[in-house]
């Protein structure tokens, strides 16, 4: 008996066809996070790196590991994280 | 198709490793002042010798045992059952791992961010995958069955009458993307395999399996452009 496919959720789908132009490698984010971390706690708004923030939404162990620095970051300087946080977030 | 954990890793074979592209960089961040208090020249301490280089030696890894332990408890709900002795050596172990790291890379610092943020990344990354390695120790990681996944079976009538988007991208991931394509995806993005442990099972790095991710998103967001399910290939509904 053949089993029933299984079926993607809406969350699924999403996540499947979420953007990932302009192209950044892990390698490559790696290299920029501790830049574009100091960026964008220093200038929530900031434009800089915007294939950071793509990258970051795609690529949860990426994004984890930045949000993580954000927040030691701020620990360091008595800094509310949550502005650098929210744009991470999207 | 199963994959044990370390104990019993199925081979699969190596992929081919993303080759490292230079990304251009704006202005190098302000070098740090070496004579600002609690702002140590730690490039020249650490390639000093002598008790100047054991003191930076010393300082650098209190430094990365503070920001693996910051990174182990952040994910500490992925270790039920784990002990505060462990955990404390997963913190301790990534620490050492980072510190060689950095060493190894110190020539490499270049100032555009400050030394200490620079560091902190490197004990992040390490102890993000000691967890994530230690959480998956003992479980087997499923790559999606293809035969359930495809829904190969779907013609263009049942397609006709897929007007919701799961559906839709469903019926694309079956004619658009190659089987690795697709259990890479499904064990990514559906199953939620850490893609660090996904990549320790099939030999191949994180860069590696983001790529995959990438042409496959890229593949997908195509096809269903193409069949009017989003406004453009980079992801609108209409």
């Amino acid at each position: 008996m053949t089993p029933d496919p299984r079926r993607l959720t809406s969350t699924d789908a999403q996540r499947l066809i979420m953007p990932t132009d302009p192209w950044l490698s892990c390698e490559d984010c790696f290299e920029l996070t501790d830049r574009f971390a100091e960026e964008l706690l220093a200038h929530p708004d900031t434009t800089h790196l915007p294939e950071m923030l793509v990258h970051l939404h795609a690529c949860a162990a990426c994004a984890e590991e930045a949000e993580s620095l954000i927040v030691l970051l701020a620990a360091d300087v008595g800094a509310d994280p949550a502005a650098a946080l929210d744009r991470l977030r999207g | 198709m199963t994959l044990a954990g370390p104990d019993g890793a199925t081979d699969v074979g190596p992929q081919p490793r993303t080759p490292y592209v230079e990304t251009a960089s704006p202005e190098p961040h302000e070098p740090e002042d070496p004579d600002e208090p609690g702002e140590p020249d730690w490039v020249s301490d650490l390639s000093s010798s002598g008790p100047r280089h054991e003191e930076a030696l010393r300082r650098l890894h209190a430094l990365l045992l503070k920001a693996a332990r910051h990174q182990v408890w952040r994910m500490r709900d992925q270790l039920p059952g784990v002990g505060a002795v462990t955990v404390d050596e997963l913190a301790t172990c990534a620490a050492d791992d980072a510190l060689v790291a950095i060493l190894a890379k110190l020539g490499g610092f270049e100032g555009r961010s400050r030394f200490t943020t620079w560091a902190y990344k490197f004990a992040i990354l390490q102890a993000a995958n000691e967890v994530r390695r230690h959480a998956w120790s003992s479980r087997e990681v499923c790559l999606p069955d293809d035969a359930l996944w495809s829904d190969a079976s779907a013609g263009p009538e049942q397609h006709a009458e897929a007007t919701d988007l799961a559906a839709a991208v469903q019926h694309a991931m079956a004619v658009a993307l190659t089987s690795y394509q697709r259990r890479i995806a499904l064990a990514l993005l559906v199953e939620q395999v850490p893609i660090d442990v996904l990549a320790d099972r099939l030999g191949t790095t994180r860069g590696a399996l983001y790529k995959t991710l990438h042409v496959a998103r890229s593949r997908l967001r195509a096809h269903l452009t193409a069949s009017g399910h989003l406004t453009t290939a980079r992801g609108g509904t209409p």
